[in-house]
């Protein structure tokens, strides 16, 4: 029922015994105290709110169980900022008012931040379909758009989404 | 949306280990693959798995191989490095078609086309994509091992062939002919939404560049993904500038096939889209094979 696992969160070791089906998300949220990584849509795996790394690559944290995050490396929205040195994306962000109520923000900086790292120069409309796991609901995508373009160079081609 | 209490879970690092603890753990055990599906189905408590075996780390079950034109995709390679393997272009493009629209970037990270295929939802891209470029499945027990075509391994929606003590290691292409190209394209009420319905077509064309075989394949059915082999047929002997003849094939592709209406559209409309994205991916997948042509 419980397994003992080591989860490395930000560059923090956490150690715990947890049941095995504790989500990931609750172990990020409740026994590391890391309430940065959001849920929205109760749990159901589309809203994206929970995006966090795992190894460098952005999931979402309700879709896994801790036990699978066992030995592996998790960066959270709190660890995104290095040094007090805010990322570029969250600066975009911040100049852009990339947000309203700001509960979608920490799953799609988590998520852009991978996106930009493996693509340098994408189009608008990779980025707009780069963000279809993200829901923002206020909303202001348009907002968010500019200022991930801002941070890799403003690719410019707009272009319409392709299925 | 959280899960019911899970007794068990391992973490094996080979094949033959998953198939131990597989053993070990009986009934009520799943295997789970990225958990893209399994984990929404385990919260909702559509299943309630006594023990899990995670294959997250069996090594083996990862990565696209290629031998003197086969193709071996292990069944926990990812939707994120199909989608960018460009050696699968022209015979077996469908497949990044397909996985480069499957859910959102994150999905794709964690999403396995073995465990898509083992899931077998009505509404997902891998299992018509699979039939449609002629694909087989290897499955490994620890009786023995055997392989089935992807058309006899997905039956109705979330039932498969696979038998208990299976676990699917593979997916796996023979040697396509040169002028070969396959595509596929998927309808949803938004974009890279699940599939209303999706199509794979694949052709291969003679010395003539006329079509010697085809192969439809159409998923989002009540029946499971199925062949539109009367569309098949009607492809023979076409060639690529002959857009009535295509056209007749998506329409009868869509005629022949069985449809249901629900929330997400009626029978009718599937019949539409059926013949719409059949037209295109017809097209698409001659000028792939035509473009084989020349390498």
């Amino acid at each position: 029922m419980n397994k003992e696992i080591s989860i490395t969160i930000n560059g923090e070791v956490y150690q715990q015994s947890v049941p095995i089906r504790m989500l990931l998300v609750d172990f990020i949220r409740d026994i590391a105290g890391l309430t940065g990584t959001h849920v929205a849509c109760t749990y159901e795996g589309v809203c994206g709110a929970c995006t966090i790394h795992v190894d460098g690559e952005a999931v979402k944290s309700c879709l896994m169980l801790a036990v699978q995050a066992d030995r592996r490396t998790i960066t959270t929205i709190e660890g995104l900022a290095i040094h007090g040195k805010l990322h570029p994306l969250q600066k975009a962000f911040n100049d852009h008012h990339a947000l309203q109520c700001g509960f979608c923000s920490a799953g799609i900086l988590m998520n852009m931040a991978e996106f930009i790292r493996t693509n340098r120069k994408p189009t608008e409309a990779e980025i707009r379909n780069a963000l279809v796991g993200n829901l923002c609901r206020c909303t202001g995508y348009a907002h968010i758009v500019d200022a991930i373009k801002e941070v890799v160079g403003d690719a410019g081609s707009t272009g319409a989404v392709h299925q | 949306m959280y899960p019911a209490i899970i007794e068990n879970y391992d973490a094996p690092t080979s094949v033959h280990d998953a198939l131990q603890a597989l053993a070990k753990r009986g009934n009520e055990s799943y295997f789970v693959a990225g958990g893209q599906s399994l984990m929404q189905a385990i919260k909702a408590r559509v299943i309630s798995p006594k023990s899990l075996i995670d294959l997250q780390h069996v090594t083996e079950l990862k990565g696209i191989e290629y031998n003197k034109g086969a193709v071996r995709i292990g069944a926990m390679t990812r939707y994120r490095d199909i989608a960018a393997d460009e050696r699968l272009d022209g015979a077996y493009q469908a497949l990044r078609d397909a996985a480069r629209h499957v859910g959102d970037r994150q999905v794709r990270n964690r999403g396995t086309i073995g465990g898509s295929l083992c899931w077998n939802y009505i509404a997902a891209c891998m299992p018509p994509t699979c039939i449609g470029i002629g694909a087989s499945l290897d499955l490994v027990s620890r009786a023995g091992r055997r392989s089935l075509l992807a058309e006899a391994f997905l039956q109705g929606p979330l039932e498969t062939a696979r038998r208990d003590d299976e676990i699917v290691v593979a997916v796996t292409l023979p040697a396509a002919p040169m002028m070969c190209g396959s595509a596929y394209k998927k309808w949803g009420l938004v974009n890279d939404a699940l599939p209303v319905v999706g199509v794979c077509a694949s052709v291969e064309l003679g010395d003539d560049r006329r079509c010697r075989v085809a192969r439809l394949a159409i998923g989002g059915l009540a029946t499971g993904p199925r062949r539109a082999e009367a569309g098949e047929k009607a492809l023979i002997g076409v060639s690529a500038t002959d857009a009535s003849a295509i056209s007749n094939a998506a329409e009868t592709a869509a005629a022949s096939t069985e449809t249901q209406s629900d929330i997400w559209a009626d029978a009718e409309y599937r019949k539409k889209l059926i013949e719409t994205l059949a037209r295109e991916v017809i097209a698409t997948a001659f000028a792939r094979a035509e473009r084989g042509k020349h390498s």
